[in-house]
């Protein structure tokens, strides 16, 4: 089940809220236990079993860890033999069939590729998961005494299939003794509505002007090809930012505080700062959970480079189980050392716009890399960003440009702070709720006219 | 009080999200769309199987955007929303000047090439002349109302193509593109992707012409005018505020009772009729079937007053509202529907003693049909 959709804003979410706050206090985390299976199973009950073991895998570990303590060489088994029980689920589910393909390609190997479906948010609640064992055993968190609190926190629908992957020790002691308030409701169901409307109104649509520029049978020009991949850069940002301020919303109104995901990466002016504002929980959890434990910076130069690399090869093969994306966290690995060790120090002294413009050029054919999965296709879409023998502009490109030139310019816009920044200055004026109100009816009105759009199929063929 | 103002946006949220889902339980589920002139989805299949195999959730799903309330103002409001951020023909129409809604233009990524083929080797397996017309596109001939921006209308490319294609091969080709241009009258529906009986009229003109046979005369015909007529370019645009077009029926006064006989064939079973107009369809959400009743496999028309010619006609829908033009000129108009009509052509023509044929489509239409291969 996704947020923008039908069935979970007018069937899922209003029961959800109801029963939420009918049910006494005490029982709240059992129900919210057994409505995240419902989110979880809707479309695909059967992976609910998956994941009912992983957590249940997670939560004995956890329980052995704390038992063994305070002798760290005893506790080491059970994190081991958990951490490894869980990566080896998310590798035989998401990567066997790109394991298989690799083997293959060995002259004497010859195994059938098995059809796997990835089972959805695997890879986000394997790592919540992993993070709670990890925790316990640096003594970060205290060890859930609740199978049901526990589970409640894996599997907690707002942040389940796309994040943010929250760590353990940031809701260990909400997950026993929030208590939601009208104020925090209030702010969540904002947030939420920012969330719908990234999603909605301006990814959809920048990815439809995306699927457009491809789609076309002539080629686009320079300049369209531009349009095209600047269109998926927004797309994937305000996509994926939108989930994120969805998820915070929804949790909100359930009386939790997750940590903020994105800070206007597009903003940055450099590569590092960008994945300082980038899918922050992510970052943050390879920083803590790989990088530091390799040793991060402490072992001298040569294995602070070894140790990036592993770390993005790793956050690359996170993101999807295709060569193109061990391609792209190599691509940001790599870029990201020769900031720290030799630009950084240039980058600092360059008028900002300079260095804006370098980040925007490197974010922007990061995101080239990452979209197209066939080398060949990548290549050609690299030429044709500068090969101006195609003209400026086709035709077709500059109508699809013209189409969506006005939320183009909203998204860009948009992806800067200076909304943010006006409504600060505002927020404490007496019209401001007058404002915000208006806000939410209309992102809500043109959200949901957008998806009910969608199940609008005029059957014209016994016309023709 | 303040605080208390400050809390509107969730009591706005929570009221549209619950009152939404009260009126989608509370309201008595309709069946059938007409603007989408489609069956909706029946609630699904509740059991064990379906619900741990997902068919009960997606059906749900289909369920539950088919049937939400209000449901054609959401999609009215996405399309005006759409047309005013600049994204005219989000739903693949443009809303025009002069209150047209046109189809985007047919890509040049089509069937043209295939479906030429089919007809010039159809023409090689029967002994009689054979000729093709299409109706242009809405969009190319009524290029002064579409919006500034628009994709651009290929025609001129695939009527060239089509003509030169056809020429080699021997079959006649009749090119209505200048007439259609030059043309002051209504040739189009505003609101559906016909032409108008007028723009029938005119290709009959056309046809007559390039045949070498004389017309009937245009004021024998009595016009009958119908309002309300909302066709399909409204139906997918979403532009509810679009004025209906108007719906015209040409009859031929010097016909008596009895002169014209259409006969519907639909497989094994025939049925015969004195009009070719049938004006219960006029009542109906779809009117354009008042023209020989729609779309069947196989429609004979005979005609006492014409004393020549047998004509077998391969169609689309274009030629509906043609074909009573035809009957005034042809003792014998028989129309066939490759998408229905899965017998072989070519001996019909034989068996049937035609000694024409005709290929009457849409260029859209021809453009992008996948049962004209069936021809042989």
């Amino acid at each position: 089940m996704v947020f923008s959709s039908l069935i979970f804003l007018f069937g899922y979410l209003p029961l959800v809220l109801l029963v939420y706050y009918i049910v006494p206090r005490k029982g709240r985390n059992i129900f919210l236990f057994f409505i995240n299976l419902l989110f979880y199973g809707w479309g695909e009950p059967v992976l609910v079993t998956l994941m009912l073991v992983s957590i249940v895998i997670n939560y004995i570990g956890g329980y052995f860890v704390e038992k063994r303590k305070p002798d760290k060489r005893r506790m080491r088994l059970p994190l081991a033999l958990t951490c490894i029980a869980d990566i080896g689920i998310l590798a035989f589910f998401k990567y066997t069939p790109l394991i298989c393909e690799t083997l293959n390609l060995l002259p004497f190997m010859n195994i059938s590729v098995p059809e796997i479906s990835l089972p959805i948010g695997i890879s986000f609640y394997t790592f919540q998961t992993m993070s709670y064992v990890i925790d316990v055993y640096r003594d970060d968190a205290p060890v859930s005494k609740s199978l049901v609190n526990f589970g409640t926190y894996v599997a907690l629908f707002p942040q389940l299939i796309a994040g943010p992957i929250v760590r353990y020790k940031d809701v260990a002691y909400q997950l026993e003794h929030r208590e939601e308030t009208l104020e925090q409701f209030n702010r969540g169901v904002k947030l939420f509505m920012v969330g719908l409307g990234k999603k909605v109104i301006i990814a959809n649509q920048m990815g439809a002007m995306w699927d457009a520029m491809l789609a076309t049978t002539t080629p686009n020009g320079v300049l369209g090809n531009w349009v095209g991949i600047i269109g998926y850069t927004l797309q994937i940002y305000f996509d994926f930012s939108g989930y994120s301020d969805m998820a915070c919303g929804l949790g909100n109104m359930l009386g939790f505080e997750f940590l903020k995901n994105f800070n206007y990466p597009y903003i940055s002016k450099s590569v590092t700062e960008f994945w300082r504002r980038w899918h922050i929980s992510l970052s943050t959890w390879f920083r803590e959970y790989v990088y530091i434990p390799l040793g991060g910076n402490r072992k001298g130069v040569p294995r602070q480079i070894i140790n990036l690399l592993i770390v993005w090869f790793c956050t690359g093969l996170w993101h999807g189980a295709s060569y193109n994306f061990i391609l792209w966290g190599m691509y940001y690995g790599l870029i990201l050392i020769i900031e720290k060790f030799v630009l950084k120090k240039l980058l600092d002294k360059l008028p900002s716009a300079i260095s804006h413009v370098y980040t925007i050029f490197v974010f922007i054919f990061g995101w080239v890399i990452f979209y197209f999965d066939d080398m060949g296709k990548m290549g050609d879409f690299i030429v044709g960003l500068f090969n101006f023998s195609d003209g400026l502009i086709s035709a077709d490109a500059l109508v699809i440009l013209c189409r969506y030139a006005v939320l183009l310019a909203v998204a860009v816009l948009a992806s800067t702070p200076l909304m943010t920044t006006l409504y600060l200055k505002l927020r404490d004026k007496g019209f401001m709720w007058v404002l915000e109100t208006v806000f939410c009816v209309v992102v809500m009105v043109i959200s949901v006219a957008a998806i009910v759009n969608q199940s609008y199929n005029p059957f014209l063929y016994f016309r023709f | 009080m303040k605080k208390k103002l400050a809390l509107a946006p969730m009591f706005v949220f929570l009221c549209f999200i619950l009152v939404m889902t009260a009126l989608f339980i509370i309201t008595p589920k309709t069946n059938y769309s007409s603007s989408e002139k489609r069956y909706l989805e029946d609630f699904p299949e509740t059991n064990l199987n379906t619900v741990t195999n997902g068919e009960f959730e997606s059906g749900f799903e289909s369920f539950l955007a088919d049937h939400f309330p209000l449901r054609n103002m959401w999609v009215g409001l996405n399309a005006y929303y759409n047309y005013f951020i600049g994204n005219n023909s989000n739903d693949g129409v443009y809303k025009c000047s002069d209150n047209y809604l046109i189809n985007k233009p047919t890509g040049s990524d089509n069937r043209i090439k295939n479906n030429i083929s089919t007809v010039t080797k159809f023409k090689s397996a029967v002994d009689v002349p054979v000729t093709v017309m299409l109706a242009p596109s809405t969009g190319y001939v009524m290029d002064e109302v579409l919006p500034a921006v628009h994709g651009e209308y290929l025609d001129d490319y695939f009527f060239g193509d089509i003509k030169s294609e056809l020429k080699k091969n021997g079959v006649g080709f009749v090119d209505l593109r200048s007439r259609f241009k030059k043309a002051d009258s209504q040739l189009y529906y505003k609101t559906d992707h016909h032409w108008t009986t007028q723009g029938a009229w005119t290709a009959y003109e056309e046809l007559c012409r390039s045949l070498k046979i004389k017309p009937a005369e245009e004021s024998d015909y009595e016009v009958e005018s119908y309002d309300n007529f909302y066709g399909t370019t409204y139906s997918t645009s979403g532009f509810w505020l679009t004025p209906p077009d108007k719906i015209e029926v040409w009859n031929n006064s010097n016909h008596k009772p009895g002169d014209i006989r259409l006969t519907i064939t639909e497989g094994k079973e025939s049925k015969d009729y004195d009009s070719l107009y049938f004006k219960n369809h006029l009542d109906e959400d779809d009117k354009y079937p008042v023209f020989i009743d729609g779309n069947h496999a196989l429609e004979t028309i005979k005609n006492k007053n014409v004393k020549r010619g047998r004509v077998l006609v391969v169609k689309d829908s274009f030629c509906h509202s043609l074909a009573p033009f035809l009957a005034d000129s042809f003792r014998t108009v028989t129309l066939v529907d490759m998408r229905y009509y899965k017998n072989n052509v070519s001996e019909l023509v034989k068996s049937g003693k035609y000694d024409r044929v005709l290929v009457i489509y849409g260029i859209d239409n021809f453009a992008t049909d996948t049962d004209l291969v069936w021809l042989k």
